[in-house]
C-alpha cells in the first residue's frame, strides 16, 4: 500500500490537463504546415518559397532591428535587475519587501496598454519629461523620445525587468554571507567581491534571466505597436502586417517559424552555458 | 552593522551609492508610466498637460456613466466588454485549476520520467512567441471556419496560464508528504477520497494563488485577444485599445486607474496566501 502511481493511472489524472493543451500543439503544428504551404492564403501543397521570400531587404532589416533592440534590452534590464534582486535580498522589513515585490511585478501583470499610455504622456514631444527640461532650461527643442527606437527601448526594458529580477534573486541564495565575509576579511573591497565572488556565483542565474528576457522581447508585439508607433519594426509587428493588410497568411507563418526558432535558439544556448559552467566547475 | 553582504547597510562607498541608484532608477522605469497614468486621470483639463493645471473627478464621473448607460453601438460598449472580460477570465479560472490539480498530483507521484516529460510540455506555452500564438489561433479559427463564441477566447488564454497554475500547483503538492494520504487509506479511506479530502485541502493555498494568477493573466491579455477578438467578443483591453487609436482619452486613464487597483489587490492577496512559503514565479 503506498501512494505511488503506476503510469496508467498518472496519465488519466493529466488527460485533462493534456485535453486543454491539444488546441496549442494543433497550432503549433498548424503555423509550421502552412509555412510550407505553396499557396498564400490556404494550405496546399508542399513548397519552401514563403522562406525564400523572406531573404528580401524588408524582412531581414527587421530581423536586424529585432536583435538589436533585444540585446540592448537584455544588457540594461541585467544591469537594472541585479541591483534591485540584491535590493529585495537585503530588504528586513517584511512590508517593505512586499511594496518593493508589487512595485517590480507590476509591468508583468498590469495590462500592456496602461503602461505604454504612462510612457507616452511621460515621453511624448508636449510629455513630462520634456516639459521638465525645458522649464529647467537643460534643452531648447524638446527630445523625440516616443515613436522611434528609443521609445520601444524604454518600453521593452521597463516590461521585461520582472522576468529577470526574480530568477536573480532565487540566485542570491546560492550566495553565502560566510564567503562574502571572507572576501572581505582577506582584504577584497566591494566592487573586487562583486565581480570576483557574486558575479561568478551568480552565473547560472544571470545567464537563465539573460535568456528569458532576450526571448521574451525578441517576439514582443504590443510595445512597438504602441510605443513605435508604425514606424519601429520589428518581427512581430512585421508578422502582423503580413497577416493584415497584406494576406500573405504562409510568408507570416514563415517569418513566425524563424522568430520561434530564435527565441528557443536563445534558451536552449542559455541552458548548455549554464551546464558546460556547471560541469566545469565539478572538474 | 552589517559590513559585508550583497549591499552593505553602511561603509558601503561608492559601491553601495551605485547599487542604491541602480535600484531607484529600476523602480522608477517600473513604476512610473503606472504613477503617471494615476496622476493625469485626475487632471480637470481635456489636453493631458503636467502638471494638471486643475484636479477634478470628471474622468471617473465619465467612466461611471459609460459603465451604466447602455451605448447606441452595442457592440462597443464599455459594459459588455467587462462583461465579456470577466467571464472569460472566470472561465480560464476555473478550467485551468480543474485541469491542473489533477495533473499536479500526477506529477508529484507519478512515474519520474512522465513528470519530467509533463514538465517540458506544460512550460512550451510560456516561451512560445505570443504574437505566433495569436496569429496561430486564428488562423485555426479561420481555417476551420469554427463558430466559437467565447471559446474563441477561452482556449487560448487557457494555454496561456497553464504554466503559471501549474506551477503554483506543483509547489504546492511539493510540501505533501505521502504518509498523509496512506494515513487516510489506512483509515479505510479508497484513494480517491485521500485525494479529496486530504490533499486538495492541503493544497489550496497553491490552488488559490493559481486561480488568482490565472484571473489577473486572462484579464489583462492583449496580444493574443488582439488578434482573436471579433465585433460580438472583444474585451476591455480591446475597447480601451480602439477607444485610443488616434488620441489618448482621459477617460480611459480612469478606467485605467480601476485596473490598476484591482491587479494590486490581487497580487497583495496572492503574495500573502502564499506567504513567502513559495516565489510567485
Amino acid at each position: 500500500m503506498t501512494s505511488r502511481l503506476d503510469y496508467k493511472p498518472a496519465v488519466l489524472l493529466s488527460t485533462p490537463a493534456l485535453v486543454a493543451i491539444m488546441p496549442f500543439l494543433a497550432a503549433c503544428l498548424y503555423v509550421l504546415r502552412f509555412s510550407f504551404s505553396a499557396d498564400e492564403s490556404s494550405i496546399a501543397g508542399f513548397s519552401v518559397s514563403s522562406y525564400q521570400a523572406l531573404a528580401d531587404t524588408y524582412f531581414l532589416s527587421a530581423l536586424g532591428l529585432t536583435l538589436k533592440l533585444a540585446v540592448f534590452s537584455t544588457v540594461l534590464v541585467l544591469v537594472l535587475a541585479v541591483p534591485l534582486a540584491f535590493l529585495l535580498a537585503t530588504t528586513r522589513s517584511p512590508f517593505l519587501r512586499r511594496m518593493l515585490t508589487v512595485a517590480i511585478l507590476l509591468p508583468m501583470i498590469l495590462n500592456l496598454l496602461i503602461q505604454a499610455y504612462g510612457w507616452i504622456i511621460l515621453l511624448g514631444p508636449t510629455g513630462v519629461l520634456n516639459t521638465v527640461l525645458r522649464s529647467t532650461g537643460l534643452i531648447t527643442r524638446p527630445l523625440f523620445l516616443l515613436f522611434n527606437e528609443t521609445g520601444v527601448l524604454i518600453g521593452l526594458v521597463q516590461t521585461a525587468l520582472p522576468l529577470a529580477v526574480f530568477p536573480i534573486l532565487s540566485a542570491t541564495r546560492a550566495v553565502s554571507r560566510e564567503c562574502l565575509e571572507a572576501a572581505a576579511s582577506l582584504g577584497a573591497g566591494h566592487w573586487r567581491t562583486l565581480f570576483d565572488i557574486t558575479l561568478p556565483v551568480l552565473r547560472p542565474g544571470l545567464i537563465g534571466a539573460a535568456s528569458i528576457v532576450f526571448a521574451f522581447n525578441a517576439s514582443a508585439f504590443a510595445i512597438p505597436l504602441l510605443l513605435g508607433g508604425r514606424r519601429v519594426q520589428m518581427l512581430g509587428v512585421v508578422i502582423r502586417d503580413m497577416i493584415s493588410p497584406m494576406f500573405n497568411w504562409s510568408s507570416a507563418a514563415a517569418a513566425g517559424v524563424v522568430l520561434i526558432a530564435i527565441t528557443t535558439l536563445a534558451l536552449v544556448l542559455a541552458s548548455w552555458a549554464t551546464n558546460r559552467s556547471a560541469k566545469k566547475e565539478v572538474r | 552593522m552589517m559590513r559585508v553582504g550583497l549591499i552593505p547597510d553602511e561603509k558601503g562607498g561608492t559601491y553601495r551609492l551605485a547599487m542604491l541608484a541602480l535600484s531607484c532608477l529600476g523602480l522608477l522605469i517600473a513604476a512610473l508610466p503606472v504613477v503617471i497614468v494615476v496622476i493625469m486621470s485626475f487632471a480637470g483639463s481635456n489636453r493631458p498637460s503636467f502638471p494638471p493645471s486643475s484636479y477634478s473627478l470628471r474622468w471617473y464621473g465619465d467612466v461611471l456613466h459609460m459603465l451604466t448607460t447602455a451605448d447606441a453601438n452595442g457592440g462597443q460598449s464599455v459594459a459588455r466588454a467587462l462583461q465579456t472580460s470577466l467571464l472569460v477570465a472566470f472561465a480560464v479560472m476555473v478550467i485551468s485549476a480543474a485541469v491542473c490539480v489533477p495533473l499536479s498530483y500526477a506529477m508529484a507521484r507519478g512515474p519520474a520520467r512522465l513528470r519530467q516529460t509533463l514538465e517540458i510540455l506544460f512550460t512550451l506555452p510560456l516561451v512560445f512567441p505570443l504574437v505566433m500564438l495569436g496569429i496561430a489561433f486564428l488562423l485555426m479559427a479561420e481555417g476551420m471556419k469554427l463558430d466559437l463564441g467565447l471559446w474563441r477566447l477561452i482556449i487560448p488564454h487557457v494555454t496561456l496560464v497553464l504554466p503559471f497554475v501549474m506551477r503554483n500547483c506543483q509547489s504546492a503538492m511539493a510540501g505533501i508528504d505521502p504518509e498523509v494520504e496512506e494515513a487516510a487509506r489506512s483509515l479505510g479511506a479508497p484513494p480517491w477520497r485521500g485525494f479529496l479530502n486530504v490533499v486538495v485541502p492541503m493544497m489550496r493555498p497553491g490552488i488559490l494563488a493559481g486561480l488568482i494568477f490565472a484571473l489577473i493573466i486572462s484579464f489583462n491579455e492583449f496580444t493574443i485577444t488582439f488578434f482573436m477578438y471579433t465585433i460580438d467578443v472583444n474585451t476591455l483591453p480591446i475597447w480601451m485599445y480602439s477607444r485610443t487609436v488616434s488620441s489618448l482619452d482621459p477617460s480611459v486613464l480612469a478606467l485605467s486607474v480601476f485596473i490598476i487597483l484591482a491587479d494590486s489587490a490581487l497580487i497583495i492577496l496572492t503574495d500573502k496566501i502564499v506567504a513567502g512559503k513559495a516565489s510567485l514565479f
